[in-house]
């Protein structure tokens, strides 16, 4: 911020002169309230030295505006009605600091977003409204205060929380670009959902053959530290200085480094798998939708990173046969106990992906009452080479090869119904095409009926694929279906209507996949609320700002990647894990952050030392010290503060004062609404 | 909607008659916010992806199409839903509103449509029977010799113990009958009929 | 399970009164076995007929099914009823007035015409809700109650709609009773009497009568039943069990008018569950009027018959006519 310091000024000896500037914003406000007749009210306002109105204040003459005002009236204090803080708090900062002033005596009023957007047809309420919102933001101009921000140094470290090719994208671009990176993933693998698909649209390249390399590369660049089967324990500091506590579940199996370090010479797993051909537990396995068995110890897939072997310990008999079958290389730990870590790290990426809504809540549709309903992931699995079938597409009833296939499309998707999910999935047109050309392509004389609400097709060559199509011969009905029925010969019957023919039709099919919703994962919440990320109605995590920050969030220095922010295909993830790896990296490069200098603050002559704040505090901010004079005080560490209030709410003998949000602003806002701004 | 034109002669006139859809004079607006308000369900969200249509019984055996009755609400067309027999095919087993994405009751439009269509006098007869059995008896569906004789049979008073053993309740019955208007509709309706 | 005695107003309707009395019989004698204790509700009328009333003005039909709440208002006693459409009427009526104070308002402003108040203080059940409800009666209890279990019999379990649904509406307890797509809830009270429920295609299916169809288009109407009846004996069903009376109508009489209309004969005997439950207790046909069927149940009565069921119920010497069907 550009704060010359050119004026410092006391509030005590100063009579306050503040400076009121309505905007227009086009006519976002001007065209739903009277502008004019908010800035004449403004002059009328005790302290208010000057009263102006213009069409976009956030423009460079509307900012010219504030600074020759500043200067012209000698102002104290500086109120702009205009749209939300969380928009142009620091452009106006920035003007006022231009013009001279300490940019913490700007207080903002909302009469956009909060006025005039939501009292749009009613032209004297919303006027009314803007008017109570000026004096009240004048009335705390009045009592503002210089502030000035901190700096803290920013740790040279990155974390990435999920390991699906957004985490794994944005941790080997990070690590490009000179940052060491910790990469956390839950699984035993990286890899995530995109290591289940088989191909991927429009240009059918095989979803392995694209992400094994990537999935390779992270695994052995010195810069990415790799932690699978790993969750974040909890989570202290802030911005440039997160201490985040790392679980590592047991996996039972030493790398050899591990090995090494326990001074197992030549140790440690080499994937080899001899282990698992004499583990006598056989368990279903979960990354194959439980359409193939595993054992007790085990990998997911061929491809894993690392190859590393993991003993599933809820499964685990402890027979020993592994252990011997391992013989020198003595990987197999199987008193192995969770470890706890902690690391430091500058800013956080998060990438916990998505999970399918559980579509047989949808009950019309019989999924997990009929064997052969599958979920679009289920599909992925059976007509992958490296799949449980071998890329042999089945019927699970009867291992048939399936000769007509529908595919429900937005299955819990754009449902308001509570059971599904009002959004749209976004991915799941596309990979219906592609599903409905594999079973063509892979099936000769296989139909395909795609059952669809709106195709839509909207990414680039997305609408040419969706052509090509049509063009091998896939039938198209624009019907969401509205129920399957099962036949003795287990069978399908699957019913719509034809909304464009305007008929009912019911298809006999072979078997059926549904296009489940997506949600995100139930990790995500947990990280989440550990990070203090909020997330919309929906649960996908909430992104700074939709169009001018969709990689940020309102917490400083973590960031998001990939369909943890909404669902997104492989195309749009790959690239905001590169705009978050982005994002990420300049804090970081930056070497320090300026933090907002409202924290609290301890008035020492007021504070018994009681120290009930200290265990308030929801950020372990607050301690209590002797202070020179050898009285027991409390002392607030500025950095670890962010300004919540609680301790200050709470205080029984008043002696915390929050900056920026002292008790006299706030009475003052307060009385301005009630008195009328009469005090 | 299709309106005929004005050639000399009337069988051509007919059939190349204008079928443009033009909102200025085909759309009731009105009609849009009157079914939701006695409907008690937001019918102009509906997307239309026919999900009602693909539950319902009697869409695979006739021309009734509630997806369809959806739509003209949405357009503002009351003459033609109001006026359309197929308004009367729905058996209200609201399957098609258990399963609505959008989670509304087009059972409860069809309702609302047919409550309009009534107030113009326009409802099938035996709907009105049901009315004027209620108003002399009670009951909708009315006790018989026969009954009464297989109820004494059966140990039980040959009539229950509703208004078909107590009649005194049956004024206020019919006084309910008469406040909505609903007994001077059907008797209306019934004469017209004869 | 529940050994205490709960006291309900009956609320009658009009079919099963009026046509299959055995119902009525059936529910209040079945009933005294299972503490559910069923006192008619005086002065009641037809709820009303939710298709018929509701399509004409949907105003009249909460006023008139308020009046029948009123009545058991005055008692202080909570409804059970017998009929899907009764409960459409009687507890949606019930529900809406209790959470609309706007309707309740014009509701009132009518019924204070006729010295009525409607105040929302009962609640109103589907005896089969009580039956699978362990507070009250609940499955085991309803096992315990029966003394000639009606083994090597295969029923079709008819649920019909205005019970169950809309679904967003209706307050069930629990996902099973809850489930309008494979509830199971229905087939589970007819194993306890030692049937076998069988499930068919497109058991939720409506049986076609609703809405006033019955009266408007009776063709369309029989041809959904017709339907139905193709997918219960397509999965071996001997017998139709449902839990209403308008809906039993539709099946009894719609079998013989299907055979009138389209040739098609069936002869699938149609039981209404508190029927089913009464033979289950030792009643016999005649004692619920199983004779005033239009469809006869004696292919379901000769089922349970070489079982030996027959012997233990109708004394040898019984001259009464059990064959019903007309």
């Amino acid at each position: 911020m550009a704060y010359t310091g050119k004026k410092v000024l006391e509030t005590d000896t100063f009579e306050p002169r503040i400076g009121v500037f309505i905007c227009h914003c086009g006519t976002n406000i001007a065209g739903s309230l009277d502008v004019v007749a908010v800035k004449e009210y403004a002059k009328t306002l005790p302290h208010v030295i000057v009263s102006e109105n213009y069409a976009y204040m956030c423009s460079t003459p509307g900012q010219n505006m504030i600074h020759d005002d500043i200067e012209k009236y000698n102002l104290t204090g500086v109120v702009v009605a205009a749209c939300t803080p969380r928009l142009h708090e620091p452009t106006f900062r920035t003007a006022t600091a231009n013009g001279g002033l300490n940019p913490f005596r700007f207080e903002m009023a909302n009469i956009r977003d909060q006025g005039s957007w939501v009292h749009m047809h009613d032209w004297d309420g919303g006027t009314s409204k803007a008017k109570d919102a000026v004096r009240i933001a004048v009335a705390k101009a009045t009592m503002l205060e210089d502030l000035y921000p901190m700096a803290v140094p920013v740790e040279h470290r990155a974390l990435v929380v999920g390991a699906g090719v957004a985490g794994i994208q944005t941790s080997m671009d990070l690590t490009k670009a000179g940052i060491e990176t910790y990469l956390i993933e839950k699984e035993p693998t990286i890899g995530g959902r995109m290591s289940q698909l088989d191909k991927t649209f429009p240009t059918l390249d095989c979803s392995q053959c694209i992400l094994s390399p990537k999935m390779a590369e992270a695994g052995r660049m010195p810069g990415i530290k790799l932690y699978t089967l790993a969750e974040i324990e909890s989570v202290e500091g802030y911005i440039g200085n997160f201490d985040v506590t790392i679980r590592r579940h047991a996996r039972g199996v030493l790398t050899p480094n591990e090995a090494a370090a326990r001074g197992i010479v030549g140790g440690g797993c080499t994937g080899c798998g001899d282990c698992a051909q004499v583990c006598p537990v056989v368990r279903p396995n979960i990354w194959e939708f439980g359409m193939s068995p595993r054992k007790a110890i085990y990998i997911q897939h061929a491809q894993v990173v690392p190859l590393i072997y993991t003993v599933d310990f809820s499964a685990c008999v402890k027979c020993g046969l592994c252990e011997t079958a391992c013989g020198a290389k003595k990987a197999i730990d199987l008193d192995m106990e969770d470890e706890l870590f902690t690391i430091k790290v500058g800013t956080v990426i998060l990438a916990t992906g998505y999970e399918t809504i559980p579509i047989e809540e949808k009950k019309e549709w019989g999924y997990k009452l009929y064997d052969n309903v599958i979920t679009s992931l289920e599909f992925e699995r059976l007509i992958c080479a490296s799949g449980p079938t071998i890329g042999h597409l089945i019927r699970p009833s009867d291992g048939e090869t399936p000769m007509s296939v529908a595919f429900v499309l937005c299955a819990g998707s754009r449902d308001n119904t509570g059971i599904g999910k009002p959004y749209c999935s976004r991915f799941c047109c596309m990979y219906s095409l592609k599903h409905a050309h594999q079973v063509i392509e892979k099936i000769p004389g296989c139909k395909a009926y795609i059952f669809y609400m709106d195709i839509r097709s909207f990414g680039k060559a997305y609408e040419e694929f969706y052509y090509r199509i049509q063009h091998e011969g896939a039938k198209f009905i624009r019907g969401r279906v509205a129920q399957i029925q099962e036949l003795p010969n287990k069978n399908l019957n699957v019913i719509a209507e034809d909304t464009l023919l305007g008929m009912p039709v019911e298809i006999e099919v072979d078997l059926v996949v549904l296009a489940a919703a997506v949600q995100p994962t139930a990790e995500t919440e947990v990280v989440r609320r550990l990070f203090g990320v909020s997330c919309s109605a929906d649960k996908w995590l909430l992104e700074a700002h939709p169009k001018l920050d969709p990689c940020g969030t309102t917490t400083a220095g973590v960031y998001l990647a990939g369909v943890c922010q909404g669902p997104k295909d492989i195309p749009d993830t790959v690239a905001q894990a590169e705009g978050a790896a982005s994002a990420a990296s300049i804090p970081i490069h930056a070497g320090q952050v300026e933090l907002e200098p409202y924290y609290a603050q301890c008035v020492e002559s007021l504070c018994a030392g009681c120290g009930m704040c200290v265990g308030l505090c929801p950020y372990s901010a607050l301690s209590l010290i002797i202070n020179d004079t050898g009285k027991t005080v409390m002392n607030v560490t500025a950095a670890k503060c962010k300004g919540c209030g609680t301790c200050g709410g709470f205080c029984p003998g008043g002696a915390i004062k929050m900056q920026h949000f002292t008790s006299p602003q706030i009475l003052a806002q307060i009385d301005a609404f009630f008195l009328g701004g009469e005090l | 909607m299709a309106s005929a034109k004005a050639y000399k002669d009337a069988g051509l006139s007919a059939r190349l008659a204008d079928r443009y859809y033009r909102p200025a004079q085909d759309s009731d607006p009105t009609f849009v916010r009157d079914v939701e308000k006695i409907s008690g369900t937001v019918a102009h969200i509906c997307y239309q992806c026919g999900t009602c249509t693909g539950s319902c019984p009697s869409a695979p055996r006739s021309s009734y199409r509630i997806r369809n009755f959806m739509r003209r609400v949405n357009l503002g067309l009351k003459e033609i839903s109001l006026t359309d027999p197929d308004l009367w095919l729905c058996t209200t087993c609201y399957t098609c509103s258990d399963r609505c994405p959008r989670d509304l009751i087009p059972t409860d439009v069809i309702m609302a449509m047919r409550n309009m269509a009534a107030l113009r006098g326009i409802v099938p007869k035996n709907f009105l029977g049901t009315v004027n059995f209620i108003y002399q008896t009670g009951h909708g569906v009315p006790n018989s010799d026969a009954n009464r004789a297989a109820r004494v049979k059966l140990g039980l008073e040959s009539e229950p113990e509703t208004t078909g053993k107590y009649p005194e309740y049956l004024p206020a019955i019919r006084k309910i009958l008469e406040a909505y208007g609903t007994k001077q509709l059907a008797d209306k309706v019934l004469a017209e009929g004869q | 399970m529940s050994d205490g005695n709960h006291k309900f107003a009956f609320f009658l309707g009009c079919i099963a009164p009026n046509r299959y009395p055995g119902v009525e019989s059936a529910a209040i004698r079945t009933g005294k076995k299972l503490g559910i204790d069923l006192v008619p509700l005086k002065g009641a009328s037809c709820c009303p007929a939710p298709g018929a009333f509701g399509s004409i003005d949907l105003n009249v039909w909460y006023a008139m099914a308020a009046r029948n709440l009123v009545l058991a208002e005055q008692m202080g006693t909570d409804i059970a009823l017998i009929c899907n459409g009764c409960y459409k009427s009687i507890w949606e009526v019930n529900h809406k007035l209790k959470h609309n104070n706007e309707l309740r308002d014009s509701v009132n402003e009518v019924l204070k015409e006729v010295d009525m108040e409607y105040k929302g203080t009962i609640n109103v059940y589907h005896l089969a809700e009580l039956y699978c409800n362990d507070d009250v009666c609940g499955l085991d209890r309803l096992r315990d109650s029966v003394n000639t279990p009606l083994t090597g019999v295969k029923v079709a379990c008819h649920y019909g709609c205005h019970l169950l649904k809309p679904r967003k509406d209706r307050e069930f307890v629990g996902e099973t009773i809850g489930d309008t797509e494979h509830p199971t809830w229905f087939e589970k009270l007819v194993e306890a009497l030692g049937a076998e429920a069988v499930e068919y295609r497109n058991k939720m299916q409506c049986c076609g009568a609703g809405g006033g169809v019955r009266g408007y288009d009776i063709a369309h109407a029989l041809d959904i039943t017709n339907e139905k009846l193709i997918n219960m004996t397509d999965a071996g069903a001997e017998a139709i069990v449902d839990t209403c009376p308008f809906c039993q109508l539709q099946f009894d009489r719609g079998q013989f008018e299907i055979k009138d209309k389209f040739g098609v004969e069936w002869n699938l005997p149609v039981l209404h569950f508190c029927e089913m439950l009464g033979l289950a207790q030792g009643m016999t046909p005649v004692e619920l009027g199983l004779d005033l069927h239009q469809t006869s149940c004696k292919s379901f009565l000769d089922k349970l018959n070489t079982r030996g069921w027959w012997s233990k119920n109708v004394p040898p010497d019984s001259d009464i006519d059990i064959v019903g069907g007309q």
